[in-house]
């Protein structure tokens, strides 16, 4: 009890430089704790939005569908089982998908298509399709209708550049046109009134109507409102072929894809296709989706799901994905290791350099009698209240950037804005709210502190009473 | 191992005339065999078949009918009539075109390549089957390779090996013809690295038109388990008259 | 005067001064490294993207890109070619013949893009062979009667063409890269069969091994199996000039394997003159005039010099082509900075605070220059020169080692083999080979210096601030 007592007045005896030593600390932990929350952040923001646009968290298939995703794999949508699952207590919906290939023509052009059957309303809840629909486009007479409006002239020039470009979202648009946010006031209307699309969604009530992607729009030469024949191979080798209407225009990100997709209600794909009843997978819509409790719903729903069908979690699906989120990780991981290199040699310093300026005061101690031992418990537990100070400080500190960064994120400019626009993103650094990661943080730092108390223990201990005096 | 005639001997050619044919037949070289089969393969001038196809797969088997009519090497068109959710379509072959009629769409389409990769009406038969123009005769060499009987009928056992300039996509081959009847019983088709790919075997032999056919045809991959495709004629008229307008778009349209 | 005094201060007290270099110097070291390692994965996908796929300029019909018609060719490919071998800045144009169509095999086919080039041509401005897998064939170097085909490895795998076989020579491979023999026996059911496909083989393997030995040895048992038989043939399928479906077998001549997973499935390269038999594409036709350039940064203003010219077509740098490629550089950019700054930032921290508990150490010895008239300016100066010189020092020591390290790793860079699956599906080495441009370097290290100094600019004016009279009497 003395020790500490004794500790305590030693370190505010010399306020300066505990502080300083605390400084230290303090800025270790807090570079560590914000940049690795901007991090997280970044990816649980990427890879959420990956995850959850297409492949959901977690899938029932045909257990051989994942290597050979054909649809002779596909399965019956047991109402039975369905309902089952709907009723976990992670579970918020069940969107069955029902996916093949076709041939597309129009006129006297083919293009192979990937045909993606869905329930209208669960499919928009799950992956909010109504973004995707195109609401802008900048045709021949919307750019002549601009041209002769209240526009910057930078816009006009660059309207030019994106002729016949099609937008699923303003976010874009005012990208590609170099609009400001505060010019968008005045000209989103106008781009409202003269580049307005009109769209379109699936609906049951219109099972004839198809949505298709921008490009395959673009290289069929079709509109909304047009015909599209469908043929192929359907279920168990029979022969599949229809005529549509094309509903709606959507725009995907990826250009591949964009180029190549077909939207339609689910029955129409079962009629099509010769599949009735069957879906090629089912996306399940949950509320937690922690790794955690993912793993934990799976494992409950596969106990009744039976052979050959299959619950299968995001990281099973997509096995590309974790293989780049691993080497995202890792990489991050790098980094942070970098800076704790900087940061060790800052503390270390501070450390070293009080050790030393205190080589007289120690010298003095122990030429009147201390015991070294005793001298070092003293001087380990004032290291300690320092750094737990600094530690202290700096994970308070880290709480405001770290809570702003979240709630108002870092904007991204240029390509890379463009990029999470055209995925349906907000262009945004967030960073994620104190979790484990903080305790994680804290421990490696607790370990800097301690290694650099080693080295000053050592150091009293090999205190040379008389050279010390003489400093 | 090649046989020769043996043209310049005296004897020899005594023997020609004095031997009957089954033994001549035995001098042929492999190519002739293979060539002669072909010919009668290949039907006459002209031809009309009713047949069934049944595709085979672990978890589900399909037939489907069809009427076809052919000219030379060049046109046919065949006209599914089973099952119902088929019947109709009609199938147009002009040289090395396929075109593609759907009354169900009422749509005419012309099929790219990219459509015929997969199998015909979901058989095991390939693009390259249907459309691709290679011969058998050009493009392999051949020999005999002995003596084999099938189904207890004897056959040469010739090898047909790809030429290295040739469009195919097979190694080699491997028949067994009959003697008498020049027909292939089985077949066996290998890999450019000679592993077996598909094996075919004909049976059912009876007198369709006049002539002695396989009425049943049998096409097994040898890569999946379990799948297989048959081939059976329930018709046949050989050396019909038909022009060539015959094979028409609007024909695809309006035949029965 | 006053800088040999602080010359001289600095090597008095080692400890100090060894800790503060020691500072800037591991400053210097991360930052630039780390930069290297990232950066070089976007060079490599850049460089790749420019020597092996796309080149630097590409100039099309304007209908050729949405209609992929075989018609769609330049109208007038010579004057388009003169035209843009005059700008300068232009190394080298090529033509390309470009046709869709269908690669198939016995067993497999897939849908392709089928490139006729000018075989001379080609070597000049690309790299891809360079990039045949050894064994595989010699390019288009053969002098053969028949047609030849270069192909991805991606294509070659999708088509069964390499397979995978556990000959004894794979075997005795294996042995000598030191496999244990009992993993080895426990292949044994599987020696000498050939598998088609490495979905196929990787299923064999696990079901053979157990979980940990077939992380650690798979990947070096799929290579040692990789089989392929030179001079295997596909048939490639297409459509002519007058739409009329032909084609005929290829040998291929060549495997080239690249980063990029797309491209090695997609793309084949077939001398034009062997298409233009089959399709009838009149010699001096082309689809695509392709332009490399001396200097990739001049892409843009070359581009634009290049659409100018030709107005009739359509005109595109890689960045078009490719736009992600382009946004990785500028997010790279964003990344690098808010990195630094971060870094920058702990650095001046550290050293604030080592500088700020030198003074104070040294409030004694400073506390008596002041006594003797040293003025304040001169003090300011002599701490300044002293945090200058350990900045300096220190930056050195820090591009030096970090010059070192990425030399070391550069050779044989920095395997992330691991990864590989996920990162060449984009296009992207999974093997690292650090490094950054000169201009990077310098600026890293000037910023982290004038850090150093900056962050004295504190701790001696708290120099200044010593009370003489006090300072004396400390204990």
């Amino acid at each position: 009890m003395k020790d500490f007592q004794l500790a305590w007045r030693n370190i505010w005896r010399n306020k300066r430089r505990t502080l300083i030593t605390a400084a230290s600390i303090f800025f270790a932990v807090f570079f560590a704790l914000v940049m690795r929350s901007f991090q997280l952040g970044t990816y649980d923001s990427l890879y959420k939005n990956v995850i959850e646009s297409y492949s959901g968290y977690l899938q029932v298939q045909h257990q051989d569908y994942s290597e050979e995703p054909i649809l002779d794999n596909s399965f019956e949508a047991d109402q039975e089982m369905l309902s089952k699952i709907e009723s976990d207590t992670n579970v918020i919906d069940v969107v069955p998908r029902l996916e093949s290939y076709a041939l597309a023509a129009a006129g006297s052009r083919t293009q192979g298509v990937m045909v993606l059957g869905v329930d209208p309303e669960k499919e928009e809840r799950l992956s909010d399709m109504n973004e995707r629909l195109v609401k802008y486009k900048l045709t021949d007479e919307a750019i002549n209708a601009l041209r002769s409006e209240e526009l910057p002239a930078r816009t006009k020039k660059l309207l030019d550049l994106f002729r016949n470009e099609a937008y699923s979202s303003t976010g874009r648009m005012m990208l590609d046109l170099g609009i400001s946010a505060e010019d968008s006031a005045v000209i989103l209307p106008l781009l409202r009134k003269e580049a307005s699309f009109t769209n379109n969604y699936l609906s049951e009530s219109f099972p004839q109507g198809l949505l298709v992607g921008s490009g395959l729009s673009e290289f069929l030469k079709i509109n909304v409102g047009d015909t599209l024949v469908l043929m192929g191979q359907g279920y168990h080798g029979a022969s599949a072929a229809g005529n549509f209407i094309v509903a709606g225009i959507i725009k995907l990100p990826s250009p591949d894809i964009d180029k190549r997709i077909v939207y339609m209600p689910l029955e129409t794909a079962r009629d099509l296709f010769a599949a009735r009843g069957l879906a090629t997978t089912v996306v399940l819509s949950i509320k937690n989706f922690s790794d955690k409790s993912v793993i934990s719903t799976a494992r409950r729903l596969n106990s009744f799901v039976e052979p050959p069908l299959a619950v299968k979690t995001w990281k099973e699906l997509n096995s590309l994905l974790l293989n780049q989120m691993e080497a995202d990780s890792r990489s991050g991981m790098i980094m942070i290791g970098i800076l704790y290199l900087v940061i060790a040699f800052g503390v270390f310093g501070t450390v070293l350099m009080m050790m030393a300026e205190r080589r007289c005061e120690f010298g003095m101690l122990v030429s009147v009698g201390m015991q070294k031992r005793k001298l070092a418990k003293v001087v380990t537990i004032e290291m300690f209240m320092m750094g737990l100070l600094g530690v202290i400080s700096g994970i308070i500190a880290s709480l405001p950037p770290v809570i702003y960064g979240h709630v108002r994120p870092l904007r991204f400019t240029g390509e890379f804005a463009r990029m999470y626009e055209d995925y349906g993103m907000e262009p945004v650094m967030p960073t994620q709210l104190p979790d484990t990661y903080y305790l994680w943080q804290t421990l490696v730092v607790l370990i800097i502190i301690s290694i650099a108390i080693i080295f000053s223990v050592r150091k009293i201990f090999r205190i040379n009473v008389i050279d010390s005096l003489k400093a | 191992m090649k046989l020769k005639m043996r043209f310049f001997s005296f004897p020899a050619i005594l023997m020609l005339f004095l031997v009957p044919l089954s033994a001549r037949a035995q001098q042929m070289t492999a190519t002739e065999i293979v060539k002669k089969t072909d010919d009668k393969f290949r039907g006459e001038q002209s031809g009309y078949s009713q047949m069934t196809m049944t595709v085979i797969r672990p978890a589900w088997q399909r037939t489907v009918e069809f009427k076809s009519w052919s000219k030379d090497d060049d046109y046919a068109l065949t006209l599914i009539t089973a099952p119902a959710r088929e019947k109709g379509q009609t199938f147009l072959k002009r040289k090395s075109e396929m075109w593609s009629w759907n009354p169900a769409i009422s749509r005419l389409i012309k099929l790219p390549p990219s459509m015929m990769s997969q199998g015909w009406m979901g058989s095991d038969y390939t693009n390259d089957d249907i459309l691709r123009e290679s011969s058998v005769v050009e493009d392999y060499i051949h020999t005999i390779e002995g003596s084999e009987p099938i189904d207890n009928r004897d056959c040469w056992k010739i090898r047909l090996k790809a030429k290295a300039d040739a469009d195919v996509l097979w190694g080699e081959q491997l028949w067994w013809i009959d003697k008498k009847e020049y027909i292939t019983l089985k077949a066996e088709l290998y890999d450019e690295d000679g592993y077996l790919v598909r094996s075919e075997k004909a049976s059912d032999l009876k007198i369709m038109d006049g002539r002695f056919i396989p009425a049943v045809v049998e096409l097994v991959p040898a890569e999946n388990e379990g799948y297989k495709t048959i081939v059976k004629i329930v018709e046949v008229k050989f050396n019909i008259t038909i022009s060539d307008d015959f094979f028409s778009q609007q024909n695809m349209k309006t035949i029965r | 005067m006053i800088i040999q005094v602080a010359w001289k201060n600095v090597w008095r007290n080692k400890t100090r001064s060894l800790i503060v270099i020691s500072s800037v110097a591991v400053g210097v070291f991360a930052g630039v490294f780390a930069m290297a390692a990232i950066n070089s994965s976007v060079v490599q996908r850049i460089d790749a993207a420019i020597n092996e796929e796309l080149s630097h300029i590409q100039v099309n019909n304007k209908e050729f890109r949405s209609s992929s018609d075989i018609s769609d060719l330049i109208a007038d490919f010579s004057s388009a070619d003169s035209l843009v071998r005059s700008i300068p800045g232009v190394d080298a144009t090529t033509g390309r013949i470009i046709i869709r169509g269908i690669a198939s095999t016995s067993t497999k086919s897939a849908g392709v893009e089928i490139n006729g080039i000018d075989v001379g041509k080609e070597t000049e401005m690309f790299d891809l062979e360079k990039k045949v897998i050894a064994g595989t064939g010699t390019y288009f170097d053969a002098d053969t009667k028949f047609n030849s085909v270069l192909i991805g490895e991606k294509l070659a795998k999708d088509l069964n063409i390499i397979r995978y076989i556990l000959t004894t020579d794979a075997v005795a491979r294996l042995d000598s890269m030191k496999i244990p023999s009992d993993v080895l026996a426990k292949l044994e059911p599987v020696y000498g069969e050939r598998f088609t496909s490495d979905k196929k083989f990787n299923r064999e393997l696990e079901k053979l091994l157990s979980p940990e030995e077939y992380k650690r040895y798979a990947i070096l048992i799929k290579e040692a199996a990789w089989s392929y038989r030179e001079g295997s043939k596909i048939i490639l399928t297409f459509l002519d000039m007058d739409n009329n479906q032909t084609g005929a077998g290829f040998r291929v001549c060549g495997i080239f394997r690249t980063n990029n997973d797309m491209f090695e499935g997609l793309s084949v390269f077939v001398p034009a003159g062997e298409l233009r038999t089959l399709t009838g594409i009149k010699e001096g036709s082309w689809h695509r005039l392709i332009a490399r350039l001396d200097n990739t940064d001049l892409s843009d203003k070359i581009t634009l010099q290049a659409r100018e010219a030709l107005p009739g077509y359509e005109v595109l740098n890689w960045k078009e082509i490719f736009p992600d490629l382009a946004m990785i550089a500028d997010f790279m950019g964003q990344i690098y900075g808010v990195f630094m700054v971060i870094i920058l930032a702990a650095l001046a921290f550290g050293i604030v605070n080592t500088m700020l508990m030198a003074v104070l150490e040294r409030t004694k010895e400073l506390g008596m220059l002041a006594a003797i008239g040293m003025n304040r300016r001169k003090i300011f100066g002599m701490i300044m020169f002293e945090s200058i010189f350990l900045s300096i020092i220190g930056g050195f020591a820090g591009m030096g080692i970090a010059e070192a390290v990425i030399e070391a790793t550069q050779k044989n860079g920095i395997n992330l083999m691991k990864y590989s699956e996920g990162m060449e599906a984009f296009g992207y080495s999974a093997h690292l080979f650090p490094t950054i441009d000169t201009g990077f370097f310098v600026t890293t290290t000037i910023l982290i210096v004038m850090t150093g100094i900056l962050a004295s600019i504190y701790p001696a004016r708290k120099a200044l601030k010593l009370n003489p009279v006090e300072a004396i009497r400390t204990e």
